[in-house]
């Protein structure tokens, strides 16, 4: 019995089976011209199609805007409190025609952060998240201090490297 | 067949080394690209999709001009086609380092040896039985002759194929030799035991077919046993056994995974080709991806049915009267290489490399047992019926 089971390969045709069977599932769902919701292949073409990211990846520091435009954000200095790198300097204001402080400043230097996700943790207004921006590189320093305007160091706004991203075409 | 003056001959014969040397220039880039392809696919990755990392220059508008084809994405085999353009460039452009310690004679010559071996298999290949083609009269010397399917048509064809392609192993051993080095001379060592140890039961699987049809001739051979003529329905069952201890031969001989001792990549750096770059090392690649292609010619003809379309000598239930089918043709032929060199790759991202002690053992103590019981039955069957 032992002989026969070393004279025929068994093993080898169920290996080639199961690699086989691997190769049939990408070769039909990679060799489409549309790209198909469940690809079989685990890589991802990066520059030129758009990253699928895990809901749970945690990248740029963003305050949340609500339904009228509003930035949520009530100047509660919890996310500041918690920081461990201290990368959140908050600046209370107020603002006509709302009853709840609101931040003037919202300084967030980039190049400290340790991307710990404990100011979100800590809001308890659901007011800032970490989105899922990663390209985050910069041409020099200034680049990693975002604030809540202008044009360069806007959190709102793509990052300099994202800003030439191929995968927004 | 009109009867050919002298140069008629010499211009016929060289038109045809021409055809079968395009061929192989153009299936051995393929086959690299296929390789990377399927490779990839079955290790759920897409392989090579573009040229080079870059967006801008050449390779850049390359990629981007393959990416704009269609909505994205395009298909993933198209996107990396020009990667096998990039891999001869690279092969060609390199520098040709030959190290100060090395023969350089013995050296240069290694190369040359194993591209050899490999490409003067074809001179007995017979990709098609009969007439390609006929020139039409208006060409200058060649105006009216048959463009045939094979370049020579050798009595013992089969002999001559086998004795040219155990040169090639020379090639191997003298360039390990000649590098000076010693991962080259282990990888060297290894090979030249693999393939003396692998002819033996390669040479007697092919004795299978030789004694069921009775003929030396590649080509009638191959007619012979895909048409069953005076083949008993039997010998399908040797031809078959024939046919899996050939495949695993042929697998070691052309060094290919999973008996690629000779350059295996975590004990001897590359193996026998270690110190050789640029066009030298591109001969060595070149002559084993021929060589795959070879072996796969070898197995197609002689146990898959060749230029028919049932393998095992099947043929015998379509009648020759069946228009398409029935008849012998070049696509059945290239079909079945074609399926033998995705076996090749496909076998490669399966199976791990065996061990040294293994590898003599599946050599001496299976597959020559195998074969000699396997050409045992083969002679009964013949002798019998």
């Amino acid at each position: 019995m032992s002989f026969l089971r070393t004279l025929i390969p068994f093993d080898i045709i169920g290996g080639l089976t199961v690699t086989g069977r691997y190769f049939g599932k990408v070769f039909f769902s990679a060799n489409r011209k549309k790209i198909r919701a469940n690809l079989a292949h685990f890589t991802q073409e990066y520059p030129e199609v758009p990253v699928k990211l895990q809901p749970r990846f945690r990248g740029r520091l963003t305050l949340l805007k609500d339904e009228q435009g509003e930035i949520k954000c009530v100047c509660c200095l919890a996310c500041e409190k918690i920081c461990p790198t201290q990368v959140i300097t908050i600046e209370k204001g107020k603002k006509e025609g709302r009853k709840m402080p609101f931040p003037v400043r919202y300084d967030f230097e980039m190049e400290r952060c340790i991307f710990c996700e404990f100011c979100v943790e800590s809001c308890g207004f659901d007011s800032i998240i970490l989105n899922h921006q990663f390209e985050l590189a910069g041409y020099n320093r200034e680049d990693f201090s975002l604030g809540m305007d202008g044009l360069g160091h806007n959190m709102f706004e793509p990052s300099p490297v994202g800003r030439h991203s191929v995968a927004e075409d | 067949m009109p009867t050919m003056t002298l140069t008629q001959t010499l211009v016929m014969g060289l038109l045809q080394c021409v055809a079968v040397l395009i061929l192989i220039f153009v299936m051995v880039p393929l086959l690299t690209f296929a390789e990377r392809k399927v490779i990839g696919y079955i290790q759920v990755r897409l392989g090579a999709t573009r040229t080079a990392g870059g967006l801008v220059g050449i390779t850049g508008a390359l990629n981007r001009g393959m990416w704009s084809m269609g909505k994205l994405p395009v298909l993933s085999i198209l996107r990396g086609l020009p990667v096998f353009i990039a891999d001869i460039l690279k092969l060609i452009l390199k520098e040709d380092i030959i190290p100060a310690k090395a023969e350089r004679s013995v050296f240069t010559l290694a190369p040359i040896i194993s591209v050899m071996a490999a490409f003067g298999v074809f001179s007995a290949i017979a990709f098609f039985p009969g007439v390609l083609f006929t020139f039409p009269a208006k060409f200058p010397i060649v105006g009216g002759l048959p463009f045939m399917g094979f370049i020579s048509d050798v009595n013992v064809g089969v002999l001559y194929i086998l004795g040219l392609s155990s040169v090639g192993v020379y090639g191997i051993v003298l360039g390990a030799w000649a590098s000076n080095s010693k991962y080259p001379l282990l990888g060297g060592l290894r090979s030249a035991a693999q393939i003396i140890s692998y002819e033996v039961p390669l040479t007697l699987s092919l004795l299978t077919p030789v004694v069921l049809a009775g003929s030396l001739n590649f080509k009638d051979l191959s007619i012979r046993l895909s048409t069953g003529a005076d083949m008993h329905w039997l010998g399908a069952i040797p031809l078959f056994v024939g046919f899996l201890v050939y495949t695993t031969c042929g697998f070691a001989e052309t060094n290919r995974t999973p008996f690629d001792l000779p350059e295996a990549e975590t004990e001897l750096v590359a193996g026998f080709h270690t110190e050789y770059s640029g066009m030298k090392f591109g001969f060595f690649y070149l002559a084993e991806y021929t060589n795959m292609i070879v072996v796969s010619c070898f197995a197609s003809a002689f146990f898959l049915g060749g230029y028919y379309l049932l393998p095992f000598g099947l043929q015998r239930l379509i009648p020759a009267s069946v228009p398409f089918l029935g008849q012998p043709s070049i696509l059945f032929f290239f079909l079945k290489v074609f399926a033998i060199l995705f076996l090749f790759l496909w076998v490669r991202a399966t199976l791990p490399r065996y061990r040294y002690d293994q590898l003599m053992d599946v050599g001496w103590k299976w597959l020559i047992p195998l074969t000699l019981v396997n050409l045992f039955v083969a002679a009964l069957i013949r002798f019998a019926f």
